[in-house]
């Protein structure tokens, strides 16, 4: 392999996760060629909430990841990069039933036990923080140490502070391969060659590395709505329902596809969401799930009764297999990264997952054990199967 | 099962146009009008329900009359909802509506649907143009159609356009004629275009009335002049305005922009006249021809329905002509008033929601799509989601826009609570 200082490559895909590893290769003195479809934050990046959040992550892996990618947020803001754009609010992990304060209970004490800061607050104190919030609420847990940060702001500040050139509506046909390693990418009947590949495209990963039998996409329906306050956010922190936890948990439930989070954002509007429907890709909203969701919210937090909905827009979801994002080297072909997969944790992970895909491409060693992640890990399912 | 009936948007002249061809035909229509009366941006009414005393051309009043007497006698076919707002269509083909008197949002799944929501007006931006004290020319004619009143003290109307000094007409025959009138373009340059124009007829002898009224009120029109600032000053304005060459500053307590009308597209569904649910586009805010020629786009979006459905349609032939002759009577007016385009100071707001400055617009990468300059730049994010600033990006940027595909609802802000009450006409 060429020398760092020398290195070339092409990433596909200029979400958050191909922002950030074109960023810290670029940093790292290699050259970027930064590709994408359509423009930055085309896809999933730009049509999702924000939360950088711990409280919602499955036990495992993903926990611990999310405690690593969180800090990272925080060094980013600490040091310049991401100041300004990262914000630290607490998430309400809330219950409307014996059921649900059981299943956040459980939640709690895995958090806790992934060393987490976690704090049990009572219906009176909740209300004193969040006035107005509905009587159904009867339990719920502060994570004081979450935070948020809208995924398309973070992708213009990564490439705008490396100055990477982005080739907009290129999109990949093909990963070219040469003696058995990765030689460029096939943009129409052009070759930009390059001595590695990163393919960070999002769903758009599927086609382009055959992985349509493990990627699914999740389309997410969410609705903006206006001004609660003049600026800052309208409530103290982050409400997140049981009934997002259960999903996220892997937990089936009869209105299913409805996790509600009330999202107060830092224009002193309301994001609110959000629907799951796997192998949905398109970006169309229905008003039956846009009002099931507002139903669910305004049971939450009544008084959202005096807010205007904006819009509505929905994003598409990147879901592996088995719920667990794919970021490694590609197991059969030499000179290709993979970094995809992220579903609805991807704006709290990508920063660090690009940082640690750039390591992976520069043939170091990432911040942390990515073993989880490894694409190997559906090779070893196929043989099996 | 009743038949589903034809779905019109917009009781201006075209919608209404529409609708009473269609029921005429036989078919059950739906007439949705987000004000409490049709009228649309011409016949609007006074809130209180008297009459409009605004003084418009015999001609506009005598064809509004006509039309209405015509819904009238087929009110049997024709269900008209008041204050009730289309949203758009959602990605499961409903078309949403914002019942507000009965703070609900309801679905429905019509035959076919005419959408005809008129136009929206655009302006140039300056620094100051959104100063209290500063209005749309068109926002203080509604106003005073509304009123009866006109705006009390010093009024300065400038921009492009005819409602310029038609507004300024109705002012002055209301009791307050404005200080003076500021075009922007230089009409008395291009004679030959202004012949051709006195040629048309119906419009022009409006435009002579209108010239008379502010020659007795001794108004004066001033071709080549612009505003270039507003600054607040105690209860009024101070407007730097440049004429020709001179650089001039005003006092006035209001200063009325307008810059011309462009269809009303934000959220509408694309046209598809073909389609299972056929959609079609009518008056201006299809093609902004004028009053006249809205009157006769409803009928021919009405007849073009008819004839898709198999109800036959004579008299398209003819109506297309005379839309031909409206089409070029404003290319002609376009022609005479057409002016350079300024660049604004980087300090002027181009995003009024937002609070994003032309210098914030010019931050944005020269290629930047739609949604970069919507995400990145926050441009067209709040409350007019674009109907306003959209125009204004298009014509600093030097090319249009592109719409969001599929087009977004909801087209208006709407109540968490109404949309929350949803109802369908589906059976689930
Ligand atoms: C409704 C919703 C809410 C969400 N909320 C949160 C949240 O609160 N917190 C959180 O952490 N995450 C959230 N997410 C998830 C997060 O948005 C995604 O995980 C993240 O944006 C994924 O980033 P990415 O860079 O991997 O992919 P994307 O952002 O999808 O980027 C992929 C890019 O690749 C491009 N591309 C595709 N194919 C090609 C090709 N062949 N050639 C060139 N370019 C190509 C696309 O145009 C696109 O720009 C949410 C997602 C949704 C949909
Ligand atoms: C500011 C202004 C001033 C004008 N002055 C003159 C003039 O002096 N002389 C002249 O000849 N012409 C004038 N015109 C042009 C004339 O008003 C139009 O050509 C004519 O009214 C067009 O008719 P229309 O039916 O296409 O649209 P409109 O008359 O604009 O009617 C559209 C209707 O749709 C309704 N509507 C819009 N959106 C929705 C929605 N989402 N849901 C429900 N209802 C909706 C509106 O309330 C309105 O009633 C002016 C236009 C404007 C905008």
């Amino acid at each position: 392999m060429a020398s760092s200082a020398a290195i070339h490559v092409a990433v596909i895909g200029a979400g958050i996760v191909g922002a950030a590893a074109a960023h810290f290769l670029a940093a790292a003195g290699a050259r970027v060629t930064l590709l994408d479809a359509s423009g930055p934050a085309a896809g999933a990046t730009g049509a999702s909430d924000g939360a950088v959040s711990v409280a919602s992550k499955r036990p495992g892996p993903m926990m611990d990841l999310a405690r690593h990618a969180r800090a990272f947020y925080v060094r980013c803001e600490r040091d310049g990069l991401f100041r300004g754009l990262f914000h630290r609010r607490s998430t309400f992990l809330v219950a409307r039933t014996a059921v649900e304060a059981e299943l956040v209970a459980r939640h709690g004490a895995d958090l806790a036990a992934a060393g987490e800061r976690v704090v049990e607050v009572d219906r009176a104190t909740l209300l004193a923080r969040i006035p107005g919030l509905g009587a159904s609420v009867c339990a719920a847990l502060e994570i004081p140490d979450d935070g948020h940060a809208l995924g398309y702001e973070i992708t213009q500040r990564l490439l705008g502070r490396s100055r990477i050139a982005i080739r907009r509506n290129a999109p990949a046909a093909e990963i070219v391969m040469r003696a058995g390693r990765a030689a460029g990418v096939a943009i129409g009947d052009e070759l930009v060659a390059a001595d590695a590949v990163l393919v960070a495209a999002g769903i758009g990963s599927a086609p382009l590395l055959g992985l349509g039998e493990i990627l699914i996409p999740r389309k997410g329906q969410m609705a903006v709505t206006d001004r609660a306050s003049p600026s800052g956010p309208a409530i103290d922190g982050h409400l997140m329902a049981a009934s997002y936890l259960a999903a996220k948990r892997g937990i089936a439930r009869e209105d299913g596809h409805i996790g509600l989070v009330i999202d107060p954002l830092m224009t002193g509007q309301f994001l609110i969401g959000g629907s799951r429907e796997d192998h949905r890709s398109d970006h169309a909203t229905d008003a039956r799930t846009i009002a099931a969701i507002l139903r669910e919210a305004l049971d939450l937090y009544p008084p959202l009764a005096h807010r205007r909905v904006l819009r509505s827009f929905a994003g598409v979801r990147t879901a592996s297999r088995d719920g667990l994002p794919i970021v490694g080297a590609h197991p059969r072909r030499e000179g290709i990264v993979i970094a995809t997969g992220f579903e609805g944790d991807g704006i709290c992970l990508g920063p660090f997952m690009g940082a640690c895909a750039a390591r992976l491409l520069l043939g170091e060693a990432p911040a942390v054990d990515l073993k989880a992640l490894s694409p190997q890990r559906f090779l070893r399912v196929e043989a099996h199967a | 099962m009743t038949e589903a009936p034809i779905l019109i948007v917009g009781g201006g002249p075209a919608g209404a146009s529409a609708a009473a061809t269609l029921a005429e035909a036989g078919l059950p229509v739906l007439l949705v009008e987000q004000r409490d009366q049709l009228g649309g941006a011409i016949h609007r009414q006074p809130a209180n329900g008297a009459g409009n005393h605004v003084w418009r051309p015999a001609r506009h009043r005598r064809n509004w009359a006509a039309l209405t007497a015509r819904l009238r006698a087929c009110a049997g076919m024709i269900e008209i909802r008041t204050q009730t707002v289309f949203l758009g269509v959602d990605g499961e083909g409903r078309f949403l509506f914002d019942d507000r008197r009965a703070g609900r949002v309801f679905a429905s799944r019509p035959r076919a649907a005419i959408v005809a929501v008129g136009a929206v007006e655009t302006i140039r931006p300056f620094p100051g143009w959104e100063l209290p004290g500063v209005m749309t020319a068109g926002g203080a004619q509604v106003l005073l159609k509304e009123t009866g009143r006109p705006p009390e003290g010093p009024i300065l109307i400038a921009g492009s356009g005819p409602l310029l000094p038609a507004l300024a007409a109705q002012l002055a025959r209301a009791g307050n004629p404005p200080v003076a009138v500021l075009e922007r373009g230089r009409p008395w340059r291009r004679p030959a275009t202004l012949a051709r124009l006195a040629l048309a007829g119906g419009p022009m002898g409006e435009a002579a009335a209108y010239a008379a009224a502010l020659a007795l009120a001794r108004v004066p029109y001033r071709g080549g002049a612009v505003v270039t600032r507003a600054e607040p000053d105690g209860a009024g304005l101070t407007v730097g305005m440049r004429i020709g060459a001179d650089e001039r500053v005003l006092r006035v307590r209001h200063l009325l922009i307008h810059d011309g009308i462009e269809p009303n597209r934000v959220g509408i569904p694309l046209p598809a006249p073909e389609a299972a649910v056929p959609v079609l586009l009518a008056g201006d805010g299809r093609e902004a021809l004028g009053a006249d020629a809205a009157l006769l786009d409803g009928r021919r979006a009405a007849l073009q329905l008819l004839a898709r459905l198999g109800a036959g349609a004579a008299e398209l032939a003819g109506l297309e002509s005379r839309l031909e002759r409206a089409r070029r009577v404003q290319a002609a007016l376009a022609q005479a008033l057409r002016s350079e385009p300024v660049e604004p100071a980087p300090e002027t707001l181009i995003c009024r929601c937002e609070g994003r400055s032309y210098a914030d617009l010019q931050a944005l990468d020269g290629d930047a799509s739609a949604r970069e300059i919507r995400l990145m730049g926050r441009f067209g994010l709040g409350a007019c989601q674009g109907r306003f600033c959209g125009p204004m990006i298009a014509a600093l940027r030097g090319r249009p826009v592109p719409a969001a595909s599929p087009p977004r609802w909801p087209l208006r802000p709407v109540s968490v609570a109404a949309l929350a009450r949803l109802s369908t006409d589906e059976t689930e």
